[in-house]
């Protein structure tokens, strides 16, 4: 089961117009991992993640889940092929309540004719939605708020623990402890290992490296649209991973 | 909850309770509750100035009026909270009427069985009506033009088309549709059965709003664009169907006035845009998508009737009401922004 990767890219490439943001990006990833995904900004960390889960199709190159080619067209796809991503800043929707979020694309419907009909069983999901997320390691109190009445480091919280709590194979975090406390950080850092812990492969895009040095497995350093390095994450230090990121180190 | 006791909990808890908003200022602040007193306030007032106007033949008039309102302000009410707005639905009503008075009149004149005249219109109206919002949808969705103009579009458009269309004048019906249109419910003097259709249609919008999913979706995508996109929610899809909903309770609307007035008239609607769109905004509903209630959209738009049809029981005269109406649009949207304020302070 190890041998194969849950993810895998093969010669990825993606442009906007003129601009080229991936070239023949190539890594595998597997269960029980987590994987850094570091470099400077433009480097092609979000367009990377947005390939993979989804919202661009790759130009060129192919994307494979556990080992089988994978062609998707929306991030539907990605979702249902056991991908969750939680996006930098932008994963949430604020005027509807913690529970709502959490089954955002996924809402249980009544078990009866109006189920039918599309009408949605509201306090189910908002009781499940309090158990799951305390199974993956986050406590929200109550699910009937909405989250524009949450602060940044709690909305944060929920959106990992809708990523951790619906990913089958594989979970993409961007930024996950931007405008965090150095707390809330380490909270966040635990639940990456107990989803890893879980059997998940995480790709954790930061530009903490002291956290991604800490929690990390593996680090692949992105520059310039190519990968400049992929390595264990025990042959790095903060500075050598700098020089790498910068191009210092070459 | 101490600190320390927050670093040793099990499972951690990132998410530190809120204080609850007081009781009597969450009651205060209530958008529903401040527009049922604005609305209780005026028919005491209106009914305190002149006795006439609770009798139900009032009663039914007022009714009547609302049911001519209340289905585009509840699709706007969906196009706004999705972010979007429709301001075609006044054109739409009237060349959804008109197409349908013109599908009626030959089939009148043939004594066909009533009944089946006025089917056959409600399903040209709607049509016309779906035909006219699947063409906003397309522009919007399928060209990416901003909703405003897109829809600015199709209102002068639309129209051109209902004088076009009609040469001017109304499309006389037979008498007949009217004569329907005034009968009431045995022992409810005051409700017709065309309000109560249009009642009925409201209702199950409004469910459909709140409690199933296409509702859910809709406040989604007003809210979070790209979330529900990444959700895997077919974004597209979902938003070109509000504007095809909008059309359709338009040309409803359309189909309604032509039944209640006995003609499709090429002025049907000229006022409904606007008119709409203040009783969505006074009912509480963010211009800028996400957040909207189904019950305020209902309160607005009974109160902006009361408020029109009213004027006269205190000797307004007929050219100062839009004057009136326009002064409540703004009172109330100043009560609506100081709630929110104070709702935030909380």
């Amino acid at each position: 089961m190890t041998d194969t990767p849950i993810l895998e890219l093969r010669h990825v490439s993606k442009s906007y117009g003129s601009v080229r943001a991936l070239t023949d990006v190539s890594f595998q990833a597997f269960a029980g991992q987590i994987i850094g995904l570091v470099g400077d900004n433009g480097a092609g960390k979000s367009s990377m993640i947005k390939t993979i889960s989804g919202v661009y199709t790759p130009d060129e190159g192919e994307i494979l889940v556990d080992g089988t080619p994978r062609h998707w067209k929306s991030p539907h796809d990605a979702i249902e092929a056991g991908i969750e991503t939680l996006y930098q800043d932008s994963g949430l929707a604020p005027d509807l309540t913690i529970g709502s979020n959490i089954f955002l694309g996924r809402e249980l419907r009544r078990r009866n004719v109006l189920g039918r009909l599309g009408f949605l069983d509201q306090r189910s999901m908002e009781t499940q939605a309090m158990e799951e997320l305390e199974k993956v390691g986050i406590s929200i109190g109550a699910a009937k708020r909405t989250v524009s009445e949450l602060s940044g480091g709690q909305r944060q919280a929920v959106a990992i623990g809708r990523a951790a709590m619906w990913a089958k194979h594989v979970i993409i975090l961007d930024e996950p402890t931007n405008h965090l406390g150095a707390r809330q950080s380490i909270e966040v850092l635990k639940v990456m290992k107990a989803a890893r812990d879980r059997g998940l492969c995480v790709l954790f895009i930061s530009h903490t490296l002291p956290h991604v040095l800490e929690v990390t497995d593996r680090i692949i350093v992105l520059r310039l649209g190519r990968i400049v390095r992929d390595a264990p994450t025990s042959e790095f230090t903060v500075e050598s991973l700098l020089g790498t990121i910068t191009g210092l180190n070459q | 909850m101490s600190s320390s006791e927050d670093l040793s909990a099990s499972p951690p808890n990132l998410v530190t309770p809120v204080t609850e908003v007081p009781r009597w200022r969450a009651l205060l602040t209530n958008q529903l509750t401040v527009l049922v007193f604005i609305l209780i306030a005026l028919m005491l007032f209106l009914g305190n100035h002149n006795s006439r106007f609770f009798t139900s033949s009032e009663m039914s008039f007022l009714l009547a009026d609302f049911s001519g309102l209340v289905l585009v302000a509840v699709a706007e009410t969906f196009v706004i909270i999705s972010g979007g707005i429709d301001l075609s639905v006044g054109s739409v009503m009237a060349v959804a009427g008109v197409l349908a008075a013109r599908a009626m009149q030959p089939l009148i004149n043939s004594h066909t069985n009533e009944a089946v005249v006025l089917l056959l219109g409600t399903g040209v109206a709607l049509l016309v009506g779906m035909v006219a919002g699947a063409i906003n949808a397309t522009l919007i969705v399928g060209f990416n033009v901003v909703p405003f103009v897109a829809t600015l579009a199709m209102w002068y458009g639309g129209q051109g088309l209902a004088l076009v269309w009609t040469g001017g004048q109304p499309y006389g019906l037979n008498p007949g549709a009217q004569t329907w249109s005034a009968a009431t419910i045995p022992g409810l003097p005051f409700l017709s059965w065309l309000s109560l259709i249009v009642i009925g249609i409201t209702v199950v919008l409004g469910l459909v709003l709140r409690k199933a999913r296409y509702g859910r979706y809709t406040f989604a995508i007003g809210s979070n664009n790209f979330a529900a996109r990444a959700a895997g929610i077919g974004v597209k899809k979902y938003v070109g169907s509000f504007y095809v909903l909008s059309g359709a309770l338009a040309g409803l609307t359309g189909m309604f006035f032509d039944i209640r007035l006995g003609s499709g008239a090429p002025t049907t609607g000229q006022t409904t845009t606007l008119i709409a769109i203040a009783a969505v905004v006074i009912g509480g509903t963010s211009l800028f998508g996400g957040s909207g209630t189904f019950l305020g959209t209902v309160l607005g738009a009974a109160i902006l009737i009361v408020v029109q049809d009213g004027a006269i029981f205190v000797n307004v005269s007929a050219n100062w009401v839009p004057v009136v109406v326009a002064s409540v649009v703004a009172v109330a949207s100043i009560i609506q922004s100081g709630r929110l304020r104070l709702r935030r302070r909380s």
